[in-house]
């Protein structure tokens, strides 16, 4: 017994001291040698030695540096399916449909690009035309485009597409057949008919357009075959792996198991055709280990195991600051990010006292949203000076859809405590028994402010909203429930809020085709209001009925002055009415990079054009990065 | 045989029982916590979708895939009729992974990190344990407190400091993963040595933690042992000091080894800290995501797993127990 026990004492120290002498095989490179992010040359100049050579892997087993682009923040979790209809494939790398979306193994029509809001074709042949009743849209197909079986991209395929997402209700079908009525194939040309109202315009020709650069074609061939095998039944359909699915798009699955997912690049791609980019993707591989969680990736960024980080990673700029690493994020200053969405407050209109506008907008303007910039997003969002509050993002494009001189008046950069004492007071909501919290009818202003637990951005967010009901008088406290349980509360509309929900965060809408009308719709539209498994907006309940007329005709409205002075207009009820605020601004995507292999990432002013966004080189027309790629070290 | 037969099948049929209400219990636990897991799949699908009676279309569409819709007694039935058939279904938060699916994928990482970890924080904390109390002095005046002071470390703490002092500041060791993060899993010297070094800390994190209490456990019995008569006899008789301690440390080990046997009975619930913060692959953070995300399929299995491992590993000892124990046995079968 001893002398077992003595063997395995020496081989477990021996195992120990082996692998600590072994050279490890994940050794980071030099994290230093990179050269600065902006030092990197016109993005569409990429040289010839980066260009990708033989097809064949040298060693099947092993993913070469100096070929491997690596991620992290985008697959959390393991990869379920490879299945462009369904929406549960929890497959990061290759599918989402959306806004932007990702293009890297499946392809929309159109890609669009959050830094001008437009959309440049993909598979399609030339922009789009609208009709001249705006009830019609139509486009080609691009001739060199291709599958990955080597048939050609036809209209049919997009056709049938939309076919049977109407067939099978998936969530593309239900989210899009309130607008589109058809889409056919006529003569090789695509044509998507709009839903019409009585009065025969297009019930929503923005969304209509919208579905050209969210949406994926998908192979017909593939699609039937994919029909047959699981017999015309929707739920089989949306629950097929399909291992075997074609695609058009510059990458494939090589590899995915519960520690990562591995894209290759398929070196037939049509994009190589000289209508298109005109050669392959830099990168052969496309890898993104699964961290935990967000410490981990950080730990893996730093290390130079990740190239593109899309996730939160706290106090980024110490990274090159202190650290010195050869890291970068879009913008070099703060906010180093592109904001995209709002992480809004939310009140509850029916909680006693948040019915009136004086305690709503006391509260706003208290809140110092400097310490929120600066604690919850480590300065990685715009702050209210920067992009003064309304119902637009930071972008050039949704900034300039109001205008900004008409509400000056109305907006504010927080921390306006004696502003918010006033308010309070001139509405007669004061403190009257002198326990230090104002009334209002008889009734001590007591609120509790939520948000799911863990979420540590939006705790810290919240934390700072409580002290500020303390310094005017309202006693605001923190509860933080688990997120199960807070999103079953908050999205059932057809329910009074129970007690505990008085202040709550959601989102909003990013940036994308619709934007801002769907934030906004989102944000205030009363549509939603008493709505039971409402996953849409609006979950304090605000109803107006100007704000809902304008929400209901911007998509019809074709004048852009028309255009902007219904978002003004917009803007005003939402900064008079203070049905909820934003908290802080929030990227898209993260997009951090570290360049201790490749370099030449997209960066603010590198001269692309059109200009690369920084979605990580994978959603809409960030892609066109992957071709500006180079070696550090060739 | 007789008083042994009637003890082993009244231990039998206390195994039943209990894991009749475990079963029962496996199920209605997780759907009792408040919250909706299908909501939450649908806020992940309703994602850019513009429709409201679209998103409505989802929401019934997945209650009705997952029977969340029926009344309790209804699922409990359907749930008991197919895990007889070996059928646990789907995830909910995985769907359409199968439960089965998921488990095969990340237990064997578990079990090859938990098992080997556990055997020899045993094996090592008892020699120590044993050591301490037998040779005392300066030895265990070391031993006792670093003790104490390992088993008391919280299980994060140890894998924090261990990620900072070997992978971040000494490099000797990867951060992340369980293999290299440029590999693609193969049969191959290359692969298998990384599976090793990725292997290291996360292990050792466990082990350390482990030695620490088993050290302590062990000391005690074998102090008490020393101090018994037949201990005293042995050196009278002018017994070797070894052969001696192995005496001790074999009556020393019958409660450690009941320890160890529930240990492996609930390894399947996995190094929770060392799979997350060393990015390891396993079941442990499969089980917490489960939980957070209400994901009953998944959490009715592994927890039937753990329930089912912990009853056997206690039935086998009570067995084994009445078999080396005679008193247990007769006054068991009383």
């Amino acid at each position: 017994m001893k002398k077992i026990l003595y063997v395995v004492s020496l081989l477990v120290i021996a195992s120990m001291i082996l692998t600590a002498c072994g050279s490890a095989a994940t050794e980071a490179p030099a994290a230093t040698e990179a050269p600065a992010a902006t030092e990197a040359p016109a993005a569409t100049e990429a040289p010839a030695a980066t260009e990708a050579a033989s097809s064949e892997p040298a060693d099947p087993n092993s993913l070469p540096r100096n070929e491997t682009l690596y991620f992290n923040g985008q697959q959390w979790g393991s990869v379920v399916g490879w299945n462009p209809y369904s929406t549960s494939n929890n497959n990061g790398m290759a599918i989402a449909q959306q806004d932007n979306a990702r293009v890297l193994m499946f392809e929309t029509p159109y890609a669009y690009n959050m830094l001008d809001g437009q959309v440049y074709p993909l598979l399609a042949d030339g922009p789009y035309t609208w009709n001249d009743a705006h009830t019609e849209l139509s486009f080609g197909i691009n001739p060199a485009a291709h599958w990955s079986d080597g048939t050609p991209v036809t209209a049919d395929d997009v056709a049938y597409t939309w076919a049977t997402h109407v067939k099978y209700n998936t969530p593309t079908g239900a989210a899009n057949t309130a607008y589109i009525e058809d889409i056919v194939a006529s003569d090789g040309t695509v044509v998507i008919k709009a839903k019409l109202n009585d009065d025969g315009t297009a019930v929503n020709p923005l969304v209509v357009q919208a579905y050209v650069s969210t949406n994926y074609v998908i192979q017909k061939a593939w699609t039937q075959t994919l029909e047959e095998r699981t017999g015309g039944d929707a739920t089989a359909l949306l629950a097929d792996t399909a291992e075997d699915v074609v695609f058009s798009g510059p990458y494939s699955k090589y590899f995915a198991d519960d520690s990562k997912v591995v894209l290759i690049r398929d070196d037939n791609y049509w994009g190589q055709d000289a209508s298109m980019f005109g050669k392959l993707p830099i990168p052969r591989y496309l890898a993104h280990t699964i961290f935990k969680d967000n410490a981990a990736g950080t730990t893996a960024l730093t290390a130079g195991e990740v190239d593109v980080s899309q996730q939160f990673n706290s106090n980024v700029n110490l990274l090159w600051e202190q650290d010195g690493l050869p890291i970068s994020t879009y913008l070099p200053d703060a906010p180093y990010q592109i904001g995209a969405s709002l992480p809004t407050a939310f009140y509850n209109l029916k909680s006693p006292g948040l019915d009136q506008v004086a305690v709503r907008k006391a509260i706003a303007i208290a809140v110092d949203y400097p310490t929120i910039i600066a604690n919850a997003m480590t300065d990685q969002s715009a702050t209210f000076d920067q992009a003064p509050r309304s119902l637009m993002n930071p972008t050039a494009g949704e900034q300039a859809l109001y205008d900004h001189a008409a509400v000056a008046d109305l907006q504010w950069a927080g921390n306006d405590i004696e502003g918010a004492k006033k308010l309070l007071d001139d509405a007669g909501i004061v403190d009257t028994n002198g326990d230090g919290w104002r009334e209002y009818n008889g009734q001590d202003l007591h609120y509790v402010a939520t948000c799911p637990n863990g979420w540590s951005d939006w705790q810290a967010a919240i934390e700072v909203v409580a002290a500020a009901g303390k310094e005017i008088g309202i006693d605001i406290t923190t509860n933080y429930p688990e997120w199960a349980v807070y999103q079953t509360v908050v999205t059932a509309s057809d329910q009074p809020l129970p007690e505990g929900y008085d202040i709550f965060m959601m989102w909003s809408d990013g940036a994308g085709p619709t934007q801002p009308w769907s934030r906004v719709r989102h944000l205030i539209s009363s549509e939603y209001v008493g709505m039971a498994g409402n996953w849409n907006g609006n979950w304090g309940q605000y109803s107006n009925a100007d704000a809902d007329a304008l929400i209901a005709a911007i998509p019809g409205m074709t004048d852009e002055a028309e255009i902007k002075s219904a978002y003004t207009d917009l803007v005003k009820m939402y900064l008079t009415d203070v049905p909820s605020f934003t908290l802080m601004y929030r990227p898209q995507s993260f997009h951090t990079v570290n360049e201790s292999v490749w370099t030449n990432f997209p960066y603010d002013g590198d001269g692309t054009n059109p200009p690369v966004p920084p979605m990580d080189l994978m959603d809409g027309w960030g892609v066109a990065g992957l071709y500006n790629l180079e070696l550090v070290n060739p | 045989m007789k008083g042994y037969l009637r003890y082993f099948f009244n231990k039998l049929a206390w195994f039943f029982v209990t894991l009749i209400f475990a079963f029962i219990l496996n199920f209605t636990l997780p759907r009792l916590m408040p919250g909706d897991p299908v909501a939450a799949i649908v806020s992940r699908l309703a994602q850019g979708m513009s429709d409201a009676s679209g998103v409505q279309a989802i929401y019934q569409q997945y209650t009705e895939l997952f029977g969340t819709n029926k009344p309790i007694i209804e699922q409990f039935f359907i749930y008991m009729k197919n895990v007889f058939r070996g059928d646990f279904g789907f995830s909910i938060a995985q769907y359409p992974r199968t439960v089965a699916d998921v488990i095969k994928s990340s237990i064997w990482w578990t079990i090859a990190l938990q098992f080997p970890a556990i055997i020899v924080g045993w094996i090592l904390g008892n020699m120590l344990g044993a050591l301490a109390a037998y040779v005392r002095g300066g030895f265990d005046r070391i031993i006792m407190p670093i003790s104490i002071f390992l088993s008391n470390l919280p299980a994060f703490g140890m894998a924090i400091i261990m990620m900072v002092v070997f992978a971040v500041w000494l490099k000797w060791f990867p951060t992340s993963g369980g293999y290299g993060f440029d590999l693609i899993p193969n049969f191959s010297w290359k692969f298998i040595w990384s599976v090793i070094i990725h292997y290291q800390l996360p292990f050792w994190s466990i082990v350390l933690i482990t030695i620490g209490g088993q050290a302590i456990g062990m000391r005690s019995m074998s102090i008490y042992e020393l101090n018994a008569d037949y201990v005293k006899y042995s050196r009278f008789m002018g017994i070797k000091d070894s052969k001696i301690i192995s005496y001790v440390f074999r009556n020393a080990m019958l409660p450690q080894i009941t320890g160890l046997a529930l240990s492996i009975g609930t390894m399947v619930g996995g190094a929770l800290v060392a799979e997350i913060i060393f990015s390891y692959p396993g079941l442990g953070s499969t089980i917490l995501t489960a939980v957070l995300g209400q994901d009953y399929p998944l959490i009715s299995a592994v927890t039937l797993i753990i329930t089912i491992m912990l009853l056997t590993a206690n039935f086998v000892l009570e067995i084994v127990y009445g078999v080396l124990d005679p008193r247990i046995k007769s006054t068991q079968a009383d």
